[in-house]
């Protein structure tokens, strides 16, 4: 018998292993069942958010989400997980209300990515959470919340003798915050902008 | 016992698993003769496939062989990071690449080959490449807005087609397979070609 040449074996072997491939089902199930991990449809591959969080892939800065949307990022999706009357009272321009009790029914298509934030950041941390089990993957947090948004993008501050380079980088912040509507402010010294954080970190309680 | 084995939390680790992966690479440059700046501009021009030969066994290859490891329980996917998306930067960054590697000959890995091999042009092409990583980043401030538009995320294909992980790959092996079948059409026409130029010649 003429044993096919190594190319024909090579090409055939790749053939063989896409052919096989549709009825394999998929990797990422079968990887963690390895480390013996339960995974029904909509259960959460602890592994993979873990380490989302770590490499810090789980969340935005408010700068971040203010230069997307002003940007006309397509297919962005920011959510407002907060209760209706929050809602009502103030939220971020372009934001939709899904409360937190109703994030588990939403539905999200593959293409969009998905922002969602709450006063202070857990409540939108909890929702990242179920919407990540729900197997969307483009979905991310605003990191300290609403109160984020209002400091950073609506009434960014910096010290008058902070260093070029921080100057430089307020100076797009506060061409964002105007786009926005916001008020951009210079504060006299070091010491008013640390008291200016102190008290804003008070507010944030942490 | 599941991949990733080597760990990499050290930077000494993280830069002798990188050497050992770069030699490995550009061996494999080499043996595929892609060290030749003939091949690769020839690629360009379509008057010699090895380019599209080489770089889709090696997308074959890892592509069949990370899936099926993971169905084996030896490789854990979701350790393996999965770059963003920035579609419109992306595509100009690979224009100027390719403009660059066509002029060239050379593409990044090539040229560190060609200049370990002790070539000019390879030199040439590295010293080119850093000056361009320099004064990028000194004018990257007038170039964010470019930089930091049509963000899509880490996408995958099964991700961005909603379709199953295993279709998707029969699909692209599928695109392989006949690329191939027609790479090697393409280049024995081109031979017999050029055997019939050379016998009729006086």
């Amino acid at each position: 018998m003429r044993w096919p040449s190594r190319r024909r074996w090579l090409l055939g072997s790749a053939a063989l292993a896409g052919a096989l491939a549709p009825f394999a089902g998929s990797p990422y199930r079968r990887a963690s069942s390895g480390h013996g991990a339960q995974r029904a449809a909509g259960a959460v591959d602890v592994a993979e958010l873990a380490r989302a969080v770590a490499d810090e892939e789980d969340h935005v800065s408010a700068v971040e989400l203010a230069a997307w949307i002003r940007a006309g990022e397509p297919r962005l999706r920011v959510v407002d997980v907060r209760t209706a009357s929050e809602f009502a009272a103030y939220h971020i321009p372009g934001a939709e209300h899904i409360p937190l009790e109703r994030v588990a029914t939403a539905r999200f298509a593959d293409d969009e990515t998905v922002v969602l934030y709450s006063e202070l950041g857990v409540h939108a941390g909890q929702a990242w959470v179920f919407v990540r089990a729900l197997g969307h993957r483009r979905a991310y947090f605003l990191r300290n919340g609403l109160h984020e948004w209002l400091d950073d993008v609506m009434s960014p501050t910096i010290a008058e003798d902070a260093p070029a380079e921080a100057q430089a980088a307020f100076e797009r912040v506060a061409e964002l915050s105007q786009w926005f509507g916001g008020t951009p402010r210079r504060l006299g010294r070091s010491a008013d902008a640390a008291a200016e954080q102190a008290l804003r970190a008070r507010r944030r309680g942490c | 016992m599941t991949a990733p084995w080597v760990e990499t939390d050290t930077t000494a680790g993280a830069l002798a698993t990188a050497a050992a992966i770069g030699v490995a690479f550009g061996v494999a440059l080499e043996r595929a003769g892609l060290g030749s700046a003939r091949k690769l501009v020839g690629q360009f021009y379509g008057t010699d496939l090895t380019v599209f030969k080489v770089m889709f066994s090696a997308i074959l290859f890892a592509m069949l062989g990370a899936f099926y490891l993971a169905q084996l329980g030896v490789l854990d996917l979701s350790y393996v990071a999965v770059p963003e998306t920035w579609l419109v930067p992306q595509l100009v960054g690979g224009l100027v690449f390719g403009a660059g590697m066509a002029t060239a000959g050379l593409c990044p890995g090539t040229s560190c080959v060609a200049a370990a091999s002790g070539r000019g042009d390879g030199l040439a092409v590295l010293l080119g490449m850093f000056t361009g990583v320099l004064v990028t980043g000194l004018v990257i401030e007038p170039l964010r807005g470019l930089y930091e538009s049509a963000a899509r995320g880490p996408l995958t294909l099964p991700g961005w087609l909603d379709l199953p992980y295993g279709l998707v790959m029969l699909a692209v092996v599928a695109i392989g397979l006949a690329g191939f079948h027609l790479a090697e059409r393409v280049d024995s026409a081109r031979a017999a070609r050029a055997a019939r130029a050379a016998g009729g010649a006086p």
